[in-house]
């Protein structure tokens, strides 16, 4: 499944760079992230847990940065696996300046798996677009 | 299709239930989301609090220019109760929609807004209605409108240990013409889209229109720039055809093997135009 779309932060570009490439940051920002546990250069073991409606479950996976082109482009790559299915999401994250601002725009692929996407199938376009959505609006908030 | 083990308790009084949520259980309603979610394994509440035996979130009632509907109440309940149909006929033909009979006899009012399904069918009508809704707390209770109450797929503004109980609609007079139509996916029933239109003319211009819509995007929603594009006209086809075309716009609209988001889109639009003939026709 495809993903794309714009956000803004307030931040320059530098800055807005500099937060999603730290580890704190992001797990503040990342919907339902409990841990992040550096692994290697730019790569983080990830613990997440998702709660919605009556759904929940637990996710082990990674997050990795690649591609760095500071401070204008990086990509990021999110997979994780638990008992309810597995999601694995690749995107390239592109910071244009846009005022006293930061322009976010990304691209990428998403594919979910296992139990999850077999009988959600019809809810994982809105949950992926809600989690980008919340990862965006809490990096917005700091 | 077995799910993981779990308490259950079964209270007989909102107070008692609400005690059992505060100490971490989950509510139980119709179950006809959560119980599924858990033989899939997709849920695994370790205690699960049944509302259905709360005899005081059962009933409809009517309070002044309000109808008072309790969140046990099933779907044909709703669809067969003389006072909603009489009063509230959007919300009993909406209910009439949903699912499948089975479905209807056991799903409740409560456990669908609460589930907050992106394509469930009352939350249209409920828009449409403008309804507010009551939660309640082991601290208290709130009244939230639905369009607060519904934040996002499957997420609504209920805290934990907090349920759903009773929904509040108004009562349209004869001269409201109203009406629900839906794309239903045909394997599960669930609104690929779906519009309800609330109508009220005086003297012949339409003096209030709402419009409710599930199923397109990440919520139910109301579709504002088709209300506007209503009132103060007479109706007629290429006015509602001009007025529904916009029911989409500024929306993302969601794409899945069932419809992608164009076809969803056009979809909306076809029958947008279709529930304001219908819901026009209705009026006195």
């Amino acid at each position: 499944m495809k993903i794309s779309g714009t956000s803004t932060l307030a931040v320059p570009p530098d800055r807005a760079y500099q937060m999603m490439q730290d580890p704190e940051v992001l797990a503040r920002a990342i919907p339902g992230c409990e841990s992040l546990e550096r692994i290697g250069p730019d790569e983080y073991r990830m613990k997440m847990k998702m709660a919605m409606a009556s759904i929940s479950g637990a996710f082990d996976g990674k997050v990795r940065i690649t591609d760095q082109q500071s401070p204008t482009s990086f990509k990021l790559t999110v997979e994780g696996s638990g008992k309810i299915g597995f999601m694995k999401g690749e995107g390239l994250l592109k910071l244009t300046p846009s005022g006293e601002g930061t322009e976010v725009s990304y691209e990428g692929d998403v594919q979910v798996g296992g139990t999850i996407a077999a009988v959600g199938q019809r809810l994982v376009d809105a949950t992926a677009k809600m989690m980008i959505k919340r990862f965006f609006d809490k990096l917005a908030a700091g | 299709m077995i799910p993981q083990t779990f308490e259950y308790s079964a209270p007989q009084t909102l107070e008692e239930a609400l005690g059992l949520l505060a100490a971490g259980g989950k509510p139980l309603a119709g179950g006809m989301s959560l119980i599924p979610a858990m033989k899939l394994r997709l849920a695994a509440p370790e205690r699960l609090v049944d509302l259905g035996r709360v005899q005081e979130l059962n009933y409809i009632r009517q309070d002044g220019a309000t109808l008072r509907i309790g969140a046990t109440t099933t779907h044909f309940e709703v669809e067969t109760s003389p006072l909603v149909r009489g009063k509230c006929p959007l919300l009993a033909e909406t209910a009439s929609h949903i699912g499948d009979v089975q479905v209807r006899n056991m799903g409740t009012i409560g456990g669908s807004a609460a589930h907050a399904d992106p394509a469930a069918d009352y939350p249209a009508a409920l828009q449409a209605l403008e309804a507010r809704l009551v939660l309640q707390g082991s601290g208290g209770e709130r009244t939230v409108s639905v369009d607060d109450f519904l934040v996002d797929t499957l997420t609504t503004a209920l805290e934990p240990g907090e349920v759903i109980r009773e929904v509040i609609v108004p009562v349209d007079d004869q001269g409201t013409g109203t009406a629900y139509q839906k794309v239903a996916q045909l394997a599960s029933g669930f609104a690929i889209v779906g519009i309800a239109v609330r109508i009220r003319k005086a003297g012949d211009k339409v003096s209030m229109a709402r419009v409710g819509v599930t199923g397109l995007s990440n919520r139910a929603f109301r579709a504002s720039h088709v209300e506007r594009a209503l009132e103060g006209r007479r109706g007629s086809p290429a006015e509602i055809e001009a007025a529904a075309n916009l029911v989409a716009q500024g929306v993302e609209a969601n794409s899945d093997i069932h419809a992608s988001a164009e076809y969803r889109r056009h979809l909306a639009a076809i029958h947008a135009a279709r529930a304001i003939a219908v819901a026009l026709s209705r009026t006195a």
